[in-house]
């Protein structure tokens, strides 16, 4: 840790640790009520725990987020944050927001709509935090003077999220219409914008992991930026084949949808080139697993499952079926949650006393098991998806009657979403297992990366 | 290519696909009045749309295929089942369904009865918005492999084309063949209620072995319709539900039928003979 301000990071970083562990209880409830009979079915019922269990992701993925701004923002414009004050309050109201939110559905206190299930006053406490998160990001920049090509494609894509959130805190009067502006929060937070971040994010773990050349990698930047944007907006458009909107959606959805993975092969080259050009210039070999883990696994959870259910004549059969759990999974994890905790392995060693720089072997078997147990997910939904397409959808068979013959699917999607919970219980206790570094110390040179990277 | 001719790239093709994206949306709304009947909105089915996300529905069922997956997806469901038959439902499901059977059930939602009334205008007028003839086929939330509900031929009625695997039937079928596709066509679909299996009761008792069973009905003292022979106890039984109950709380309640009615007025009276024909087979 070059600069002080970046400690808030770490604090950052632990509520997400938390909120992921919870995440994770909730998610396990669900799935065990997929099995059935649910004693709990009027404590907890079912919309319940998956209320959570998502809003969960979303809250804990966005701290990460944030988090891993804050460490890097310092790092690549040279110089302390604006105000560390204001990072600590927005994230006391964050957290404020997102228990208060979750207390709330346990009630069943939320607005019913997919994913944007936070009621009015969280939504706006929302906007303010990311207000705050913005100006403070913003003020530092601009206070520092200099704006690097990786800081610009984060800012673009933190500003485009909150921009992109706004059509959620409007009334719609038409169900149609009000799906078809939840895709522009949804579809292109995580096909579009979010990519940003992930790709920035990205582009500052290989530049400092590997001794990749700055003027290279933020030139290929650029490239998969205008990928991602060429077909992912358009793309929108494998979410209105069905919900009552003109025709013509289904060609474009198909053809630009399709087009999509072609930004995340374009991601995982890159991460490959990197390191196989440039070698390894840094010690912190786990956080370049967590780096590399996460190009690849999007690109099989996003680019290649995204594809097998994108083009309209596929998803006439498979629309709302487990095949949508399936890709839902595999591409969140990989290009969401292991680009933050790639973020967080590469920031703990500094933000944390006498951790190993090169990782623990704790902090291997977390890596391992996570990707063992969410592959093994992955093909329970999607066996599982398999079945209910052909049964339900395509053979006629009652909905309840089906899912009772795929119950051995949710069995393995137990036994294997219990795996997963292992290595992130790994992950969490590897965190907590090392003191923060409370007071700055004049440390020599920790990290050979910041002193090695080039304007 | 160098660092500013990448940039350049990267501003123009997200200009572009923007623009054109930002054209596609208002061309839509210049459509969705159209396509999703708006003039039909009501404040009931507002006040419907409202219950339905006020209790949270979407986080277990799909509508429109979004939503979650533990339990069916109620795009059609009013037109597979009729109101009094929802309303029913709504107010209990254990009634209908038995969670030791299923491993699943719908907890009690404690409705009003103006909520029930108004979701089910909601979900009516989601039945009938115009998105692209999906899903391809009726989707049923109990059913199983038996005779009449396992066979690929269940298709939306007016819909244009056939759906893969589907045997259309011509004028030239015998009229039992053709009142088979009335059974799996008719809106709602009858398949969506019963099965042609001994013992497989789902939303309506099953038909197997119907015959008989009227015959004997007729027979006994206890029938209070008006048929006098097995083809007019059928006939009836599709007309007019109501006339005469088979007995349990889940078919009925207060005398009124779940069964549907309107299908003198959907069915042509050729697909009317054709569907009785077909189901005094079921000896
Ligand atoms: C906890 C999950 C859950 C919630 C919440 C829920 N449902 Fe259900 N629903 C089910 C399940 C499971 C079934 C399958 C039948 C059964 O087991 O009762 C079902 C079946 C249905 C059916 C079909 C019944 C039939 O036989 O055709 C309708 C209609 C329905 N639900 C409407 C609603 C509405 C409206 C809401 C919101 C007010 C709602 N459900 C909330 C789980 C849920
Ligand atoms: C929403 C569910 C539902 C649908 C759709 C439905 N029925 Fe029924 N049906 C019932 C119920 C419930 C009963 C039992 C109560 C009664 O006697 O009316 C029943 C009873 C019957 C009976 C009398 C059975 C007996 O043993 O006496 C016949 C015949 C019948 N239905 C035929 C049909 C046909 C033909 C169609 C399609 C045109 C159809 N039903 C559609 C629910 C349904
Ligand atoms: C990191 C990138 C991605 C993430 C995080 C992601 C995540 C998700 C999630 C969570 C859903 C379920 C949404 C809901 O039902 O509310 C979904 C649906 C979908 N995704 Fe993705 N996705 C990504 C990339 C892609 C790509 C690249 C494609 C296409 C090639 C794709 C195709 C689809 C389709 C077609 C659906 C709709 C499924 C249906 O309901 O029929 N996704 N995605
Ligand atoms: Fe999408």
């Amino acid at each position: 840790m070059q600069y002080r301000s970046q400690s808030v990071a770490y604090w950052y970083f632990a509520v997400a640790m938390v909120l992921f562990g919870l995440q994770l209880v909730f998610g396990l409830l669900s799935a065990s009520k997929y099995l059935g009979p649910d004693p709990l079915l009027y404590i907890l019922p079912f919309d319940v725990t998956k209320v959570i269990h998502t809003n969960l992701l979303i809250v804990w993925v966005l701290t990460g987020f944030m988090g891993a701004t804050y460490w890097m923002i310092p790092d690549e414009s040279r110089t302390e944050l604006h105000s560390t004050r204001l990072a600590y309050i927005q994230l006391f109201l964050w957290v404020i927001m997102g228990v208060t939110a979750i207390i709330g559905y346990l009630f069943r206190y939320g607005t019913g709509n997919k994913l944007l299930e936070q009621p009015l006053p969280h939504k706006i406490i929302i906007v303010i935090c990311m207000l705050i998160f913005l100006y403070n990001i913003g003020m530092t920049i601009k206070k520092s003077g200099r704006f690097t090509t990786t800081e610009g494609v984060l800012m673009l894509g933190l500003v485009s999220s909150a921009v992109l959130f706004f059509p959620a805190l409007l009334h719609y009067e038409n169900y149609t219409v009000s799906i078809f502006y939840r895709w522009w929060t949804i579809h292109l937070w995580v096909e579009g914008v979010w990519m940003m971040i992930m790709g920035a994010f990205l582009a500052y773990l290989l530049i400092r992991l590997s001794g990749a050349d700055r003027e290279v990698m933020e030139k290929w930047l650029y490239v998969i930026v205008g990928l991602v944007f060429i077909a992912g907006i358009l793309g929108t458009a494998h979410h209105y084949y069905w919900v009552g909107v003109p025709t013509y959606w289904l060609p474009i959805g198909g053809f630009f949808s399709a087009l999509e993975p072609a930004a995340l092969v374009a991601m995982a080259i890159y991460a490959y080139t990197a390191i196989r050009r440039s070698g390894l210039a840094h010690p912190n070999k786990l956080a370049l697993h967590w780096t590399v883990g996460s190009a690849v696994f999007t690109l099989f959870g996003a680019g290649l499952l995204g594809l097998a259910h994108t083009w309209p004549s596929v998803n006439k059969w498979t629309h709302g079926t487990l095949i949508t759990a399936m890709h839902g999974h595999a591409a969140f994890y990989g290009a969401y949650a292991m680009i933050v905790l790639a973020m967080i392995t590469y920031a703990l060693p500094s933000l944390t006393r006498h951790r190993p720089e090169g990782g623990s072997s704790i902090g291997y078997w977390a890596f391992w098991l996570q990707i063992t147990g969410m592959f093994g997910m992955t093909l329970s939904f999607a066996t599982a998806g398999i079945g209910q397409v052909y049964l339900e959808r395509i053979m006629g068979m009652g909905y309840l009657d089906t899912q009772l013959k795929i119950q051995v699917h949710f069995l393995m999607l137990i036994a294997t979403a219990s795996i997963f919970t292992v290595g992130v219980a790994l992950f969490i206790y590897d965190f907590f297992r090392f003191a923060p570094r409370f007071i700055f110390e004049d440390e020599p040179q920790l990290e050979a990366g910041v002193t090695r990277s080039t304007p | 290519m160098n660092n500013r001719q990448a940039r350049m790239f990267a501003i123009a093709s997200t200009g572009i696909s923007v623009l054109v994206f930002l054209i596609l949306t208002l061309d839509s709304h210049r459509q969705f009045d159209t396509l999703t009947n708006a003039e039909n909105i009501t404040p009931e089915v507002t006040h419907g749309k409202d219950v339905w996300h006020k209790y949270n529905c979407i986080n277990c069922h799909t509508l429109f295929g979004e939503g979650a997956y533990y339990a069916p997806d109620l795009t059609k469901i009013t037109q597979h089942r009729g109101e009094a038959y929802l309303q029913a439902y709504m107010r209990d499901p254990a009634k209908f369904y038995d969670e030791n059977k299923h491993r699943r059930l719908m907890p009690k939602q404690n409705l009003s009865e103006k909520e029930i009334s108004d979701l089910i205008q909601f979900l009516d007028w989601v039945s009938k918005v115009d998105n692209q003839g999906w899903p391809p086929r009726p989707i049923l939330v109990t059913g199983s492999f038996i005779p009449g509900a396992d066979s690929v031929a269940a298709v939306a009625a007016g819909s244009a084309d056939n759906p893969a695997g589907i045997r259309p039937v011509t004028d030239d079928d015998d009229p039992r063949a053709q009142g088979e596709h009335v059974f799996r066509s008719a809106i709602p679909a009858c398949n969506a209620c019963h099965s042609t299996a001994p013992g497989a009761n789902m939303a309506g008792p099953t038909l197997a072995g119907l015959v008989t069973r009227a015959e004997a009905v007729l027979a006994s003292g206890d029938y209070t319709g008006k048929a006098t022979d097995v083809e007019g106890y059928i006939r009836e039984s599709v007309i007019a539900p109501s006339a005469h109950l088979v007995p349990g709380d889940m078919y009925s309640a207060n005398g009124t039928s779940f069964m549907p009615v309107g299908y003198e007025d959907s069915l042509t009276p050729e697909q009317l003979d054709h569907l009785i024909a077909y189901l005094a087979t079921l000896k």
